[in-house]
């Protein structure tokens, strides 16, 4: 497969994912409806999806600030604000992310944002550091592949998504247990219940299917930004040597 | 009956098919007119330094005025270029035409202190490195939008409607620079 028929494929398959998170949203307000009767049916489901609307408006913000990541100007590092710019030509992005430094000694980078012209690029001062420039636009390379594949976008969705089927659940059973809702019992309501149970967990399974494809596919559209598929083995190679604790994830 | 509902039918399924194929190559020739816009912007950029560079040069080495004006007249051709393998081959002659201002510079070593001076050189390898990316892009949408025109069946659509091969975006001196490889840490 040439990496343009990945990307589709990789498009493709989002979409799947997404409307089985969306059915999965539906099953569980539909559950807390049949099983706790329609107003609070209703409020939960309202509360769950306004939730995900604020959520996903102030994801970039989160992460952001959960991270501790201060933006970094051309002035701070002019070198690594020219790597990121360099990079994001070779890619075609419309407009360079932001860049920002998160201060932690162990080597890692992530991207996030919705839009390319509204993402940014985050790296630690560990990788900073470890890195020579060749390499470190490399790991650039592939975080930049993940903001033009569109990653950061589905995985800000399927989290969302995961927080939301979550608190669905969780406020239905809080409304069941202090004593809303018909105790009407029945085989129907027991189904309702195991919806509830199982619903959380169905959701972490299908945001873990998402991730791991994606990384390889932005480590080869990396190598393909470059032209340098070397650079990219070399950073991965020099990753795997070092043995500091990792802190975050990478999305 | 049924005989002219087939025929409509094929016929319904044909058009779409070609009104699908038409609009991914309008899609693929506007990536590659975008991509070629992007190379653009970094060859006015360094349109733009190469006379603040000349000048300062000229400030401690006024008697070279061959290779200023060589500079110049390099410049000058880029900027006239009209395709970009003319672009390309202009290029390649302001590249040399640098390298000797750039050789020239290199016997005053007041010059080479200067703040301004390295501002600039700084500044210019920089747009070096923005147009190299840019013709990465470039090249790659060039390539796409050129097979999808060459391939059978949009090679149908894009004929009659005129669409025509892009050129690449090569400069004169493609072969890399060998590179060190090391698997130890630096």
């Amino acid at each position: 497969m040439t990496l343009q028929q990945q990307i589709r494929a990789n498009r493709r398959r989002s979409a799947l994912v997404v409307s089985l998170f969306a059915l999965l949203v539906v099953a569980v307000g539909a559950a807390a409806w049949y099983g706790l009767g329609q107003g609070i049916g209703v409020f939960v489901l309202a509360v769950g999806i306004a939730y995900g609307v604020f959520a996903l408006l102030n994801a970039r913000g989160m992460v952001g600030s959960l991270t501790k990541a201060r933006p970094v100007t051309k002035a701070d590092d002019p070198e690594l604000y020219r790597l990121v710019e360099n990079v994001a030509i070779a890619a075609g992005l419309p407009a360079t992310p932001s860049i920002r430094l998160v201060e932690d000694p162990a080597p890692n980078a992530f991207a996030t944002g919705l839009r390319p012209q509204s993402s940014f690029v985050a790296v630690t001062t560990g990788l900073r550091e470890l890195m020579p420039p060749r390499e470190l636009e490399a790991v650039i390379a592939h975080e930049i592949a993940h903001v033009r594949n569109r990653d950061t976008r589905l995985m800000t969705l399927a989290a969302v998504l995961v927080g939301v089927v979550a608190l669905i659940s969780d406020l239905a059973f809080r409304a069941a247990f202090f004593g809303g809702g018909r105790r009407s019992g029945g085989p129907a309501a027991i189904a309702a219940v195991i919806a509830l149970v199982l619903a959380p967990i169905a959701a972490v399974l299908l945001q873990l299917a998402l991730s791991r494809r994606r990384e390889f596919l932005a480590d080869a559209s990396a190598a393909a930004i470059l032209n340098d598929p070397e650079a990219m083995a070399l950073a991965l190679r020099r990753l795997e040597l070092d043995t500091r604790e990792i802190a975050y994830g990478d999305r | 009956m049924i005989w002219l509902i087939v025929v409509l039918a094929v016929l319904a399924v044909l058009a779409l098919t070609a009104i699908l194929l038409y609009n991914r190559l309008v899609r693929l020739r506007n990536e590659a007119e975008t991509g070629w816009a992007n190379i653009d912007v970094q060859l006015k950029r360094r349109a733009d330094l190469i006379p603040n560079l000349v000048e300062a040069v000229k400030g401690y080495a006024a008697h070279e005025r061959g290779v200023f004006d060589e500079v110049t007249r390099a410049r000058a051709a880029v900027q006239r270029a009209g395709t970009p393998a003319a672009a390309a081959a202009a290029g390649g002659i302001l590249d040399a035409a640098l390298g000797r201002l750039f050789a020239v510079a290199e016997a005053y070593p007041e010059l080479r202190a200067s703040e301004n001076f390295s501002l600039l050189q700084t500044e210019l390898s920089d747009t070096e490195d923005k147009i190299a990316a840019a013709r990465r892009y470039y090249n790659a949408t060039v390539l796409a939008f050129n097979t999808q025109i060459q391939t059978f069946p949009s090679v149908l659509v894009s004929r009659p409607f005129g669409f025509r091969e892009r050129e690449l975006f090569e400069t004169a001196g493609e072969a890399r620079e060998p590179v060190a490889v090391g698997f130890g840490r630096t």
